[in-house]
């Protein structure tokens, strides 16, 4: 018998529900199709904590658009220790060039990670290329990117669900939600 | 003294300063994770001067991050502790405006080894505990240089705060210096023989 977890009881305060994610993505797809009509769209998502929002948002573009998915070392990852760099785990499927690339991001925290993945996809010579994010929280940043579309502002939190992990668990929550501290600290 | 140039300034993966914490080193390495090139306590402020004009206090943040036109201070005491840095990082905004600085405290710290799952490092790095190597300024420097023996008391009044939670008074800081911090006006700019765009930088030794 498998024994069930309610991995919701280790969260806090519920954030964004299921609901508000759901306007707010649909919202953003009538915006981005509205400024994409008629080009070449790429929508490029980052695994895996887009993944949730890639597959939902993508849904909600009624454009011919294309998708691709990169993957990339996080520090602290077990694949990076060896090179102390950040390394691409999986690269994009299709060449970019001369598309219009919409970069998907779960969240911009540092903008470490997105500023790294800005420079990269640039070098790949892309008609346009831009950033949409279903969560800002700036109070974190570090490196100021311009960001075209944000879903939520949201506070200095550790936030999860809806893709967003802590120790590759609480992904497949369908909202977004404050992990209780004593979660993070135990063991600590 | 002369500007550094920027290339000279922009060094940063495959150098290995001598760092004053431990978090400024695992900052360091975040930074070179992700290629952001950055240079340790390249510049140093002036924030303060004496009715001659010399300079009584300094500011020199740990890191310049120069394709992003910005400087990074760390500071991993604890809350409380930090209002001295706070004034200041208030100090440099009001004298130097078009200078970028963000502050991270030990809360950012703590947050941002969480988001990359080292949390478990976060106590060795944080406070006193994090005090890798004493501060970088050779002796034979600060004893030349009245301004860097002002930001060595300082520190070390900082770190025994920390350490003993005590209210005693420790080294002399610029505070409680004998001599009196010229009083610019508010969001003033630095007088003109008193540094350049970004004040008097100082140079520091690689190591």
């Amino acid at each position: 018998m498998i024994r069930s977890i309610d991995l919701s009881t280790d969260i806090g305060d519920i954030l964004l529900t299921e609901e508000q994610i759901a306007d707010k993505v649909a919202e953003l797809g009538r915006r981005i199709a509205a400024d994409y009509a008629g080009r070449n769209l790429t929508l490029v998502s980052v695994l895996k904590g887009s993944l949730p929002f890639m597959a939902d948002l993508m849904r909600q573009i009624p454009l011919p658009l294309r998708i691709d998915l990169m993957e990339v070392s996080s520090y602290g990852g077990a694949q990076t220790e060896s090179s102390g760099l950040v390394r691409i785990i999986k690269d994009l499927s299709a060449s970019i060039a001369e598309e219009d690339v919409l970069l998907v991001e779960d969240i911009i925290d540092t903008g470490l990670t997105l500023n790294y993945l800005v420079r990269y996809l640039r070098g790949k010579n892309p008609a346009s290329l831009r950033i949409c994010t279903l969560l800002d929280k700036p109070a974190r940043r570090l490196v100021d990117i311009p960001v075209d579309y944000v879903g939520f502002e949201i506070p200095d939190q550790f936030v999860v669900g809806y893709g967003l992990d802590y120790g590759e668990r609480y992904r497949n929550l369908r909202f977004v939600g404050v992990l209780r501290p004593e979660v993070y600290t135990e063991g600590d | 003294m002369t500007e550094p140039a920027a290339s000279d300034r922009a060094a940063s993966v495959g150098s290995a300063p001598s760092f004053a914490h431990a978090s400024e080193a695992e900052l360091a390495r975040i930074l070179d994770f992700y290629e952001v090139r950055w240079a340790y306590e390249p510049d140093t402020f002036p924030i303060g001067w004496n009715l001659d004009g010399d300079v009584v206090e300094s500011f020199s943040p740990d890191f310049y991050l120069p394709d992003l036109d910005l400087y990074v201070e760390l500071t991993t005491l604890k809350q409380k502790l930090v209002r001295k840095k706070n004034r200041k990082l208030r100090r440099l905004r009001e004298l130097y405006p078009d200078v970028h600085i963000k502050l991270f405290y030990a809360r950012d710290f703590r947050m941002l080894l969480l988001k990359f799952g080292r949390l478990a490092l976060s106590d060795e790095l944080t406070g006193t505990t994090g005090q890798a190597t004493p501060p970088r300024v050779a002796v034979d420097e600060a004893a030349d240089d009245p301004t860097i023996a002002v930001i060595l008391a300082a520190r070390d009044a900082d770190a025994e705060s920390a350490t003993i939670g005590s209210s005693a008074p420790a080294a002399r800081s610029p505070e409680t210096a004998p001599v009196a911090a010229a009083a610019l006006p508010s969001g003033g700019a630095a007088p003109a023989l008193r540094g350049r765009r970004r004040g008097r930088r100082r140079r520091r030794p690689a190591g």
